[in-house]
């Protein structure tokens, strides 16, 4: 163990790199912890919740930032095993129960957190070759993460304050006073195996790894330091534009891309997967609207000939992607208050799809008074495509694509 | 052994001193709230997952564990052993920045080559992955090379004295 520790000793595996690394990794976690439960909680809010709909790009930028952030943690997790992978040979490997939990706790939270960023990835293009429901274990998982990294800073907190400033010595201390090679550990080896090496085939891959010319610390270090900022930037920038339109020109490994789409927009749930294009092309269509025991049916021309507003609204999906778009539609605001529904309502939207998680919502009051908030019936221009939810479909600022209900069959107060 | 393993056991020398009681009152505060989010989060996972799925869940986090500490970590260090080896002649600079070069190819492509193949498993609809994920990485790579050797030659034209560092054998 000592002679593992000893080999992979490096001027770059280090507590000070640790907590440098550490941080901004710990700060990643947060990011995506803090986004992922506005959009949970938008998703499935508790009854007193009520969210800000300004900016009305809110949502594109705190679920664009929880996917970015979520993949620049690739690189920063690997960089962080990276520095601290010789304490794998922490030798005993256990000296107690306290030690074990601490050691157990690391496994964990070092498994959890690839598996979290991973699957997550993945969602983004919904791939899913795991045995699990994704949405609650990930959910699951951000808890669990979130709890691992507070005991994780609870155990290393002496370290972490120690090292939090960059001091004139801390550039040389190693991660374990076995790897700096010491006299002390030279004994230890001559206790285990009578010299300072072992014998045999293993002393001579040490041999071999002894030989090899070490790199100056310091370009070690500012080269580790370097990479870890280049390869960040790459796999955020390169991925960025599918949310954010500056990068769009260098987006090359997003999964989505802006402008492609029926109608310049991407989509997400098609009509043929909800299995609603019969009933959204049949002429006998129509939105009811039900308030306190009145219904009152409106036929696509009835919506077309009520007053009709433009609004320039992002479409903002969970999995990170965002397209801006302009809407033309009924305000839900007016219908609503053609049917007399107390302002204090809120409202369950109902899709023509049958199944799906999403096709029963409901929306708070905040959305159903805001002004931007429409029944959509023309898309950038055009009559609503069907994959974009014909014959008319919701468009609110700041919620999740999956929230903007497609096919649009019922809308109810509760 | 020094701090990072140190643990909960009592912290090394020079730091208990300036720190003491504060610290372990902090410490114990963390250490509560993070036992109480991993519990919630085990709540959670088990309240929310059927029963069945759970060693699914289990099975990725110890395959991911495995995956990094016996198999990604091991390629790297042999990579970086066999980098230093073939470079013994060039200065820690040059070897640096080819090192950082294929660090940031290699993890560019840890995110894009899933695409690629999730490209092959019919995407959910023409608007799910649409670009040509092999030819943009390919082109990535490309790029990556010129900077790479293009900052090689540069640091090697600084002709800056070499500074590798042969390790020292007095502790043998």
């Amino acid at each position: 163990m000592y002679e593992a520790q000893r080999a992979l000793a490096s001027p770059v595996r280090n507590p000070r790199m640790a907590t440098v690394i550490g941080r901004l990794l710990g700060a990643a976690f947060l990011i995506c912890f803090g986004t992922g439960l506005y959009s949970h909680f938008l998703q499935e809010p508790l009854d007193w919740m009520r969210f800000a709909t300004r900016p009305e790009f809110l949502y594109q930028v705190t679920q664009g930032t929880h996917i970015i952030t979520g993949i620049a943690c690739f690189p920063l997790l690997l960089a962080k095993l990276y520095i601290v992978f010789p304490n794998l040979f922490a030798y005993p490997p256990v000296r107690g129960i306290v030690h074990f939990l601490e050691r157990a706790s690391i496994a964990l939270f070092v498994g959890a957190s690839l598996v979290q960023i991973t699957i997550g990835l993945l969602n983004t293009y919904q791939w899913y070759p795991w045995p699990f429901p994704f949405r609650q274990v990930h959910f699951a998982l951000g808890w669990v993460l979130i709890g691992l990294l507070v005991i994780h800073i609870a155990v290393k907190l002496p370290v972490i304050t120690r090292y939090w400033n960059k001091s004139p010595s801390s550039d040389d201390e190693h991660l374990s006073d076995a790897v700096s090679g010491d006299r002390g550990s030279d004994a230890e080896a001559v206790r285990l195996w009578g010299t300072t090496r072992p014998n045999g085939v293993t002393g001579r891959v040490l041999d071999y790894i002894d030989a090899t010319p070490r790199t100056a610390s310091r370009v070690s270090r500012r080269g580790f330091l370097t990479t870890v900022g280049v390869a960040t930037t790459a796999v955020v920038g390169l991925t960025a534009g599918q949310t954010f339109t500056p990068l769009n020109a260098v987006n090359l490994f997003a999964p989505r891309k802006k402008g492609v789409g029926q109608q310049g927009v991407p989509v997400n749930r098609t009509s043929e997967q909800a299995k609603v294009a019969d009933a959204a092309m049949a002429p006998a269509w129509s939105l009811t609207l039900a308030v306190s025991g009145t219904e009152r049916s409106f036929t696509r021309d009835e919506l077309l000939a009520l007053p009709q507003t433009s609004v320039q609204l992002p479409i903002a999906c969970v999995e990170g992607w965002s397209q801006m778009a302009s809407w033309r539609g009924v305000r839900l605001r007016d219908l609503a208050d053609l049917m007399n529904a107390d302002p204090d309502t809120s409202f369950r939207l109902i899709s023509l799809e049958e199944r799906g998680s999403f096709s029963k919502t409901q929306m708070g009051r905040e959305y159903v008074r805001d002004p931007l908030t429409l029944v959509a019936l023309e898309l950038n221009g055009e009559t609503l495509d069907l994959e974009h939810g014909y014959p008319a479909r919701m468009i609110a600022p700041g919620r999740p694509g999956v929230l903007q209900t497609k096919w649009l069959s019922r809308i109810e107060a509760i | 052994m020094t701090s990072l393993q140190g643990g909960l056991t009592p912290p090394p020398a020079g730091i208990e001193a300036s720190t003491g009681q504060r610290m372990r009152s902090i410490r114990l505060v963390l250490l509560g709230v993070g036992v109480l989010m991993l519990a919630w989060g085990a709540f959670v996972m088990f309240d929310s997952v059927r029963l069945t799925r759970i060693p699914g869940v289990a099975l990725w986090i110890a395959a991911a564990i495995v995956l990094h500490d016996a198999i990604l970590a091991p390629i790297v260090f042999a990579f970086g052993i066999a980098l230093r080896r073939v470079g013994r002649r060039a200065t820690g600079t040059i070897i640096a920045i080819v090192q950082g070069g294929i660090v940031v190819g290699s993890l560019v492509s840890l995110v894009a080559v899933p695409l690629i193949v999730a490209k092959n498993f019919a995407p959910a609809n023409p608007t799910v992955l649409p670009l040509n994920y092999g030819l943009n990485l390919g082109i990535f790579w490309l790029v990556l090379a010129v900077v790479t050797v293009g900052l090689s030659v540069w640091a090697f034209l600084r002709g800056r004295r070499p500074d590798v560092a042969f390790p020292d054998d007095s502790g043998r």
